[in-house]
């Protein structure tokens, strides 16, 4: 197993820097070093010099880098009372009272977990229509990965479990064939969704947002990009927006926490303070 | 010695001798407490308000970020790795399971291990999978303190006698010893 020392880690982000423009030293250390690691495994490499010897070389290994870096969902459905809540309270009565289109937008997908969660239940709903939803991703592969639909069967598995707790108007089987190693999810389900890559900044982000879905992303961040960040997603969103956080994503220790109304603290529900 | 937190990581068997040894860890414990223990990733509640009952320190499920305060236990949270980063942080994490576990003892021990170094205290209880034992020897090879419970006294002994194989550990005790040991940091 590659173990990487501190040292290793800020000359991989310097090399990044330098080459890329992308700057990941505020990153949450050990999660970012653990990436790392897998990474050099995945790719048959042996050290952090092989690491950055490829990334200044070989241009194409970028997208790569940026995919295995992130962090997929774990399943589908994850925290099935979130999902309730979001058919129950949330989203018929928002996007009916909604002057204009309803725009959601979905940052740093990955595996598409939450995409495809997000599109089941607006399908489920009859409201997939009425909604225009953005899905950016930081590397090119993910692009690809969601929009082919392809996902592991342990997690089918798990989201099927979810998707019973959510108490879904279908069976969930319906949203997938099995194929002999993967599960295939109904690409159908996404096929109006807009993709667009991101850069790690989110230059270039929408505007008039009603809806950010963005859970257990903040945690790979260092608390002070975690302002940063939420700062920058306050901007895009449209007054009494919502912004969806992970369970354990708690910020009422930062400053931003004044900006926002906390709608449900148990499943990570804040909404965008109007006036503010 | 002087030890900055204790860890500890079970599974199957491991709850009532993780329940005794809260319940008997004065009020003003001088270290923190880092729980890893396999549970359901559906259930959210009720665990952490079970361990609680008649322990004298408060047992909470940390927020990512969290700052370890001294005779609080952190139990990882349902579907996330707990890791401790440096500056005395909590992250939580939603990468890959490990051993098919998430939370996985493992990942908790080694982050906890290269946090704290020789100044770290890793127990493992008992378990129904090899979870922890790599963790544990991190917690060995940097120097810290190792504490296996007694397989005899297990009610599954998998994760302790896998531990034993992997690492050469500071002490086997029983349940009773482990509280004598903590109650005199």
């Amino acid at each position: 197993m590659t173990e990487l020392g501190i040292v290793d880690i800020r000359e991989i982000y310097k090399t990044v820097k330098e080459i890329y423009d992308y700057d990941f030293s505020q990153y949450a250390m050990t999660s970012f070093k653990q990436r790392l690691e897998r990474l050099i495994i995945r790719n048959n490499m042996s050290n952090a010099e092989s690491l950055i010897h490829k990334l200044k070389n070989n241009p194409e290994f970028f997208d790569l880098f940026l995919y295995e870096i992130s962090v997929p969902s774990t399943e589908m459905f994850r925290d099935p009372s979130l999902w309730r809540w979001v058919r129950e309270e949330y989203l018929p009565a928002a996007i009916d009272k909604s002057i204009g289109r309803y725009k959601i937008w979905v940052p740093n997908c990955v595996s598409g977990g939450e995409l495809y969660t997000l599109a089941i239940v607006l399908h489920e709903l009859d409201l997939f229509d009425k909604v225009d939803i953005l899905a950016t991703t930081i590397s090119n592969k993910s692009i690809e990965y969601i929009k082919e639909g392809k996902y592991d069967l342990k997690k089918i598995e798990v989201s099927d479990e979810n998707y019973k707790r959510f108490q879904g108007n279908r069976e969930f089987t319906s949203y997938y064939i099995l194929d002999r190693y993967y599960a295939f999810r109904d690409t159908g389900i996404i096929k109006d969704v807009e993709f667009k890559k991101q850069n790690i900044n989110f230059d270039d982000s929408p505007q008039n947002v009603k809806l950010i879905l963005f859970r257990n992303n903040l945690i790979y961040f260092n608390p002070s990009l975690q302002e940063k960040i939420l700062q920058h997603m306050y901007n895009c969103l449209s007054a009494g927006g919502y912004l969806i956080l992970g369970i354990r994503e708690k910020i009422r220790n930062l400053n931003i926490i004044n900006d926002f109304e906390i709608i449900n603290e148990a499943e990570g529900v804040y909404k965008k303070r109007i006036g503010s | 010695m002087d030890y900055k937190a204790v860890i500890i990581g079970g599974s199957a068997g491991s709850f009532q001798v993780v329940t005794r040894i809260l319940n008997s860890l004065p009020k003003n414990f001088p270290l923190p407490v880092l729980l890893c223990l396999h549970r359901l990733k559906h259930v959210r509640s009720g665990f952490v308000e079970a361990l609680s009952l008649k322990s004298r320190i408060p047992v909470e499920e940390p927020y990512d970020k969290d700052q370890l305060k001294p005779a609080h236990a952190y139990l990882a949270p349902a579907n996330y790795h707990m890791y401790i980063e440096l500056a005395n942080r909590i992250a939580l994490s939603t990468e890959e399971a490990v051993n098919h576990s998430r939370p996985s003892i493992d990942l908790s021990f080694i982050t906890a291990a290269n946090a704290y170094r020789q100044k770290l205290i890793g127990i493992i209880l008992s378990g129904a999978n090899k979870d922890g034992s790599y963790g544990l020897k991190k917690v060995h090879d940097n120097g810290g303190t190792t504490i296996v419970q007694d397989p005899n006294e297990c009610e599954v002994r998998t994760m302790t006698q896998s531990a034993l194989q992997l690492t050469k550990v500071s002490n086997v005790y029983t349940t009773d010893q482990i509280i004598k040991y903590l109650s005199k940091l």
